[in-house]
C-alpha cells in the first residue's frame, strides 16, 4: 500500500518492521482516499523518502516529529549542567541592565537630560549636535515618552558598551590567526540570520523569565557581530610595508598592535562601532518580546491593539535615537582618529 | 501539504467541474495555537472536499488578522478569535467590515489565573487568591502578567489595584510576548517549580501541562466590565467571564459565497469535544492535521449536520 513496502519486503526487513509497530494515527491523505473524490491520483508519485514516507511503509522507522522530540528530550536532559555553567556567567549582565535602567528612571529629568547634554558636547564638541541632542530629549519629554525612551538608552549603551568590550579583542585575534577566522566567520553568519526567538525560548528554560540578561544576551548576540567583522578587516588592511617598516625598527608584536596597527584600523573598527549601536537599536523591538521595557514595549501595543499612533510615535522615538546615537557616536569617534587629526 | 492541494485542485478539476464554478478560492486564518489549527484543518477538509473550494490557510494570530481585514478585506474567514483580547474586532464589526456568524468554541474560553496541579496537590490552599494571599511562597512569590495590549492586561492590573499584589509579597511581572508567557509555564513544568499568572483554555499549554483554576469568589459582570476599562474608578475582585470565541467572515466573502459562510456558521465545538481532540493529540503526539482528522472519523453524525445537501451527497462516501 505505501510506496517504499517493496523496500522492506525484499530486504527481509518486513518482519523487525512490524515487530512492536504501533498504530500511527490516520493522516489526512489517508481519509482523502476514503473520500474517493481524488481519483487516486497522489499514488502515482513517487514521494521523497523521507522518514514520513518510510514511516508509512515501516512502523519501526521513527516519524520526523519523533526526532524534534528528541532534540527536545535531549535539550532537556542537558538543561540542568547548561544552567550550571551559563547562569553565573552571565549574571553581571543582568546586574549591569537593572543598574543602567535603575539609574536612568530613578535620577530626576533636571539631573538626566543636562547630564546627557553635557556628556555630548564633551565627547563631540559639536554645537550643532548638542543642540539637536537636547531639542530630541526635550521633545520626548514634552510628550511624555522621556522615561520609555531613557530605558531604551540605557539598554542600548549596556549592551553595545559590553559588545565593542568583547568584540574588538576576538576581532583582533581573528585577524592574526587564518585558523580562528575560517572558525568565527560561519559562526558570525549565524548570529545574524538565526532568528533571536529560536533561542530565546530555550534560554528562558536556562534562566528565570524575569531575569534581563534575557535580552541583553539577545541584543549583544546580534549587535556585536559588525564590530568583530570590521575590526578584523580593519586591521588585516593595514598595508603590509607600514609593518614591514614597523618589523624594520624592531618593533615588538605587542608594540606594532598597539602603535600602528590599531590606529591605522580605527576608521573600521569605528564604523564596526557604529553599526553596533545601530544593530542592537534594530532589536528594541524583538526585545521587548522578552520583556525588555522601553519604546518597544509601545510599538508592540501599537500592533497588538491596532492604536497606529502609538505605535508610530514610538517608532519615530527609536527612528530619533538612533539619529542620536549615530550622530554622537560619528563625532566622538572622528575626534580620536589620529589619521583625521593630522589633517 | 502539496499532494493534499494537488488531489483537490484534480478533485476539484475533474470530478465537479459544477462546485469549481461554485466556490472560488477561499482564505482562511490558521492561527498559531493548537485548537485553531485543529478547527482550520477541518474546516478546510470540509470547503475543499464538501464545496470544492481551493482554500489557502493564512497562518495568523488575532491581532494580524483583524489588521489585515481592516486593511485590506483578506483573509475571507477569520475562525477562532478571542475578541476579548482584540478590541479592534468591535470596532470591525461596528463598522460592518466583518460579519460574526457564530461562537466557533460554544461554551466559550476559560480566561482566569492558573497554578500548576502539583502546587495545588502539595498546598490544596494555593487553589484560592485568598490562600495565596495569605502564603506567597506557596506560588514562588511571582505573578506572571498579560503582556502589554492585551485585554486581560487592563484587568489583571484594576484587580491589582484592590488585591496589592506587591505589597503581599507577590512581585508582578509583565510578560512581553504570550511566547514567553507559554514558555514560563513550560520551564515551571520542567523543573516542578511554582508558577501563578494569567493564562487561557482550551490551548495546547494547558492540555500539555494541567493547571487549577485560582478561585477569585466569583464572577461579577459589572465589576469586570468596570475591570476592563482603563479608567476604572472603582476596580473590584471578579473572576474572568468565559471568554467568546468567534469566526467571522468578511462582508465581502458574504456576499460571494453565502453557501460557505452558512457552513462556517455551523462549525461550533464544545469544550469537552475540543479538550478530547487536544488530549489525543497529546496522547499521540499527533499533528493538528491529524487531529483533524480524528474528529472527523469519529464525529461523523456531528459535522454531516453542518453541510448543505450538496455537500452531504459529494461526503457520501465517508458518511456511511
Amino acid at each position: 500500500m505505501a510506496t517504499y513496502d517493496f523496500l522492506f519486503d525484499k530486504t527481509g526487513l518486513r518482519d523487525w518492521c512490524d515487530a512492536d509497530a504501533v498504530a500511527s494515527p490516520m493522516s489526512m491523505s489517508q481519509l482523502l482516499s476514503q473520500v474517493g473524490n481524488d481519483d487516486g491520483t497522489s499514488g502515482n508519485t513517487l514521494p521523497f523518502p523521507s522518514l514520513d514516507t518510510l514511516h508509512e511503509a515501516c512502523a519501526a522507522i521513527p516519524q520526523t516529529r519523533d526526532v524534534t522530540a528528541g532534540v527536545e528530550d535531549g535539550f532537556l536532559a542537558i538543561k540542568d549542567s547548561l544552567k550550571f555553567v551559563l547562569d553565573p556567567l552571565t549574571q553581571p549582565l543582568s546586574w549591569m541592565l537593572d543598574g543602567a535602567l535603575y539609574a536612568f528612571t530613578a535620577a530626576p529629568w533636571w539631573v538626566v537630560i543636562p547630564l546627557l547634554i553635557w556628556v555630548t558636547w564633551l565627547s563631540t564638541k559639536k554645537r550643532g549636535i548638542t543642540v539637536f541632542v537636547a531639542a530630541v530629549f526635550l521633545f520626548f519629554g514634552v510628550i511624555d515618552h522621556l522615561e520609555v525612551a531613557l530605558q531604551t538608552l540605557s539598554i542600548i549603551m549596556v549592551c553595545t558598551s559590553l559588545s565593542v568590550l568583547l568584540g574588538v579583542p576576538i576581532g583582533i585575534l581573528m585577524s592574526r590567526s587564518d585558523r580562528l577566522q575560517r572558525v568565527m566567520l560561519p559562526i558570525l553568519d549565524m548570529l545574524q540570520t538565526l532568528p533571536s526567538f529560536v533561542y530565546l525560548i530555550p534560554l528562558i528554560f536556562l534562566f528565570s523569565v524575569t531575569e534581563p540578561k534575557l535580552y541583553g544576551i539577545a541584543i549583544i548576540l546580534y549587535a556585536i557581530v559588525p564590530i568583530i567583522r570590521l575590526t578584523d578587516l580593519g586591521i588585516r588592511l593595514v598595508d603590509k610595508d607600514v609593518i614591514e617598516a614597523a618589523t624594520a625598527f624592531g618593533m615588538t608584536d605587542r608594540q606594532k598592535l598597539l602603535g600602528v596597527q590599531i590606529p591605522l584600523a580605527l576608521p573600521n573598527i569605528m564604523a564596526g562601532v557604529n553599526q553596533t549601536i545601530m544593530m542592537s537599536l534594530a532589536m528594541v523591538v524583538i526585545a521587548s518580546l522578552v520583556s525588555a521595557p522601553g519604546l518597544g514595549v509601545l510599538v508592540l501595543r501599537g500592533i497588538r491593539n491596532l492604536e497606529l499612533g502609538v505605535g508610530l510615535v514610538a517608532g519615530f522615538g527609536i527612528v530619533l535615537l538612533a539619529v542620536v546615537l549615530d550622530r554622537c557616536s560619528k563625532a566622538a569617534l572622528q575626534r580620536v582618529d589620529p589619521t583625521n587629526k593630522s589633517r | 501539504m502539496k499532494k493534499i492541494l494537488l488531489a483537490t485542485v484534480c478533485a476539484a478539476g475533474f470530478a465537479a467541474p459544477a462546485f469549481a464554478e461554485d466556490c472560488g478560492e477561499v482564505t482562511i486564518t490558521q492561527m498559531d495555537w493548537a485548537s485553531a489549527n485543529v478547527v482550520t484543518s477541518i474546516a478546510k477538509f470540509l470547503m475543499e472536499q464538501g464545496y470544492g473550494c481551493d482554500v489557502t490557510t493564512v497562518p495568523s494570530s488575532t491581532p494580524t488578522a483583524l489588521t489585515s481585514v481592516a486593511e485590506t478585506g483578506t483573509p475571507d474567514i477569520l475562525t477562532e478569535l478571542w475578541v476579548n483580547t482584540a478590541p479592534a474586532y468591535d470596532e470591525l464589526v461596528a463598522e460592518g467590515k466583518l460579519i460574526e456568524l457564530t461562537d466557533v468554541l460554544s461554551d466559550g474560553g476559560i480566561e482566569g489565573w492558573w497554578v500548576p496541579q502539583y502546587v495545588v496537590d502539595a498546598n490544596p490552599e494555593a487553589a484560592t487568591l485568598a490562600g495565596i494571599l495569605a502564603n506567597p511562597a506557596l506560588v514562588g512569590g511571582r505573578f506572571d502578567n498579560c503582556p502589554d495590549g492585551w485585554g486581560c492586561r487592563t484587568v489583571n492590573d484594576n484587580m491589582n489595584r484592590v488585591i496589592d499584589m506587591e505589597g503581599n509579597g507577590i512581585e508582578v511581572f509583565d510578560h512581553g510576548s504570550g511566547e514567553t508567557l507559554a514558555t514560563a509555564i513550560a520551564a515551571a513544568y520542567a523543573d516542578q517549580e511554582p508558577w501563578f499568572g494569567f493564562y487561557w483554555a482550551p490551548t495546547a499549554i494547558l492540555g500539555k501541562y494541567p493547571m487549577v483554576l485560582v478561585d477569585m469568589g466569583g464572577y461579577d459582570a459589572e465589576t469586570h466590565t468596570c475591570n476592563s476599562s482603563t479608567d476604572c474608578a472603582e476596580p473590584g475582585i471578579s473572576a474572568y467571564p468565559s471568554a467568546a470565541v468567534k469566526t467571522a467572515v468578511t462582508n465581502t466573502f458574504q456576499e460571494r459565497e453565502p453557501e460557505i459562510a452558512a457552513l462556517m456558521a455551523n462549525v461550533t465545538f464544545t469544550n469537552d469535544q475540543m479538550n478530547g481532540v487536544l488530549a489525543w493529540m497529546e496522547d499521540n503526539n499527533a499533528s493538528a492535521e491529524e487531529g483533524a482528522v480524528y474528529f472527523l472519523s469519529n464525529n461523523r453524525e456531528l459535522w454531516a449536520d453542518w453541510l448543505s445537501d450538496d455537500a452531504r451527497e459529494k461526503l457520501s462516501a465517508l458518511l456511511q
